[in-house]
């Protein structure tokens, strides 16, 4: 082994890294975002997050939306939170959740200016300029990669995904898990036929058990509404581009997640407990299903694609990769990580590994990524249940 | 001048190679861990499809990543494309028999 390896990043309270350092603006309820959005807008830098709805939630669909916004705000990436909400009992919720890391959060209500949109804006101006202010004090230092925690994701697949950068994508996670680091991938339904190969892996039987019932789980929320996800699964696409059956398509898709033992199953947006690979319950759809990671503490995210997906996270930098020759040479401002060697035949995969796991911690020590430099940044809040 | 391979063995243990590009029929080379070795290809190959690193008898299992992706359905020659023609996924196979 050489020397552990590192990157620079903002030492945070409660013991995890920020690989940025923003200002987090968070509207928790629908009726405060457009305040919100006159805050964020003022004070350059700062991040908007806003929660589009927020009433009339019941059980775990509520339980999952705190979860989130708690964990969106104890995200290391945030250096401070401010809080805009209607009324002062979700908004105390919400803060003592996110407090509880040692993070400074402010919070500002429409109860506390009668309703007056106009001066819950002015007023949280001043309330997110001085947060901004004692915020620029934090700097990078040397810290350990152990402290990453990494989304691994993949949006709009092609041939090229299951051969060539899902497999990448899960070496880089291997190098992060064996230097001590966490790492996390989700989208159920993409465990579905290979969930017995996931389980195989698991830390302890009771884990697998729990990887087997989340894609049943799935399977029988999709059966009530008519779906059969096994019947046509692979769809003639997968066919034409060389995928021959359900396990195949599945296989390729949790590559992404490398090969290292499978600690547990998160829950959609719940805490990552510590180090190691974990995988997340929850929605196959980019923009959700990476927000549970951002919510879960990843402070960086890695996303694989075949033809392009321009998606990214706003709070966790994402890393874009391909191994697709035609999109790395078409899409030079979205592509941050080209690996079309390995489908040229010229580059080793552990090679190509080795360079984007050093590109990571390039990107988690400070170096934009274009969705970064191209604010293509987004967020999305997965739902378990119907409004009230 | 430098090495260049033609398809992936994504495991040690697998019994398929993945053509990294659209390939002719005849010879071609395989990379496999640190090893490279020739593969006679039956046929052409289009890019992401597999292809028989030895013979498969119908009945047994195909794997790759180290897995079993299904079953094979009808003898196949090493070097043979092995699709859906003559392969099948146990998982639907499985459900398939469930439902009757």
């Amino acid at each position: 082994m050489g020397i552990a390896p590192e990157f620079l990043g903002y030492p945070r309270a409660d013991g995890s890294a920020g690989t940025r350092n923003r200002l987090l603006v968070l509207s928790i309820l629908g009726l405060t975002g457009a305040g919100a959005q006159r805050i964020a807008r003022q004070v350059p830098g700062a991040l908007l997050v806003a929660l589009p709805y927020g009433r009339g939630q019941f059980g775990e669909d509520r339980a999952m939306t705190r979860r989130m916004l708690i964990g969106l705000g104890r995200n290391p990436n945030a250096g401070a939170v401010l809080l805009v909400g209607a009324d002062r009992q979700r908004l105390d919720i919400v803060a003592e959740g996110i407090m509880a890391s040692g993070k400074r959060v402010e919070a500002i209500a429409l109860d506390d200016v009668h309703e007056d949109s106009l001066a819950l804006s002015d007023r949280g101006v001043r309330l997110a300029a001085a947060l901004a202010r004692d915020m620029s004090r934090a700097r990078r230092v040397p810290l350990p990669a152990s402290l990453l925690r990494l989304g691994t994701e993949c949006g709009h697949s092609d041939a090229t995904s299951g051969l060539g950068a899902n497999p990448l994508a899960g070496l880089v996670a291997d190098r992060l898990v064996d230097a001590g680091g966490a790492a996390v991938f989700g989208e159920t339904m993409e465990w579905l036929g290979a969930e017995h190969v996931l389980a195989a892996r698991a830390q302890t039987p009771e884990i697998g058990r729990a990887i087997v019932d989340a894609v049943a789980q799935r399977e029988r929320w999709a059966a009530a509404t008519g779906e059969d996800l096994t019947g046509n699964n692979p769809g003639a696409e997968n066919i034409r581009g060389g995928l021959s059956s359900i396990e195949e398509k599945s296989l390729g898709a949790i590559a992404k997640g490398g090969s290292r033992p499978v600690q547990g199953v998160l829950p959609h947006a719940a805490p990552i407990p510590g180090p190691g690979l974990w995988v997340m319950e929850g929605p196959s759809f980019s923009p959700p299903s990476v927000t549970g990671f951002v919510a879960a503490g990843c402070n960086m995210t890695m996303f694989t694609t075949g033809p392009g997906n321009s998606y990214c996270d706003a709070l966790a930098p994402t890393v874009k990769v391909t191994v697709n020759p035609k999109t790395a040479a078409r899409l030079h401002h979205q592509i941050d990580f080209d690996g079309s060697g390995l489908m040229r035949g010229t580059r080793e995969p552990e090679d190509a590994a080795d360079a984007l796991f050093a590109q990571l911690l390039d990107h988690a020590s400070g170096t934009r990524t274009w969705g970064e430099v191209l604010d293509e940044g987004g967020y999305a809040f997965a739902r378990l249940g119907a409004d009230f | 001048m430098a090495m260049r391979w033609d398809l992936l063995v994504l495991h040690p243990e697998d019994d398929v190679a993945v053509a990294l590009r659209d390939l002719e029929a005849g010879e071609a080379i395989a990379r496999c861990g640190e090893a490279l070795a020739p593969l006679q290809l039956c046929a052409p190959v289009p890019l992401g499809h597999k292809v028989a690193r030895h013979a498969i008898e119908p009945g047994q299992h195909v794997r790759k990543y180290g897995a079993v992706i299904g079953e094979a359905t009808a003898p196949i020659a090493a070097g043979a494309h092995l699709h859906v023609h003559n392969m099948r996924s146990l998982r639907a196979r499985k459900r398939g028999e469930e439902q009757q």
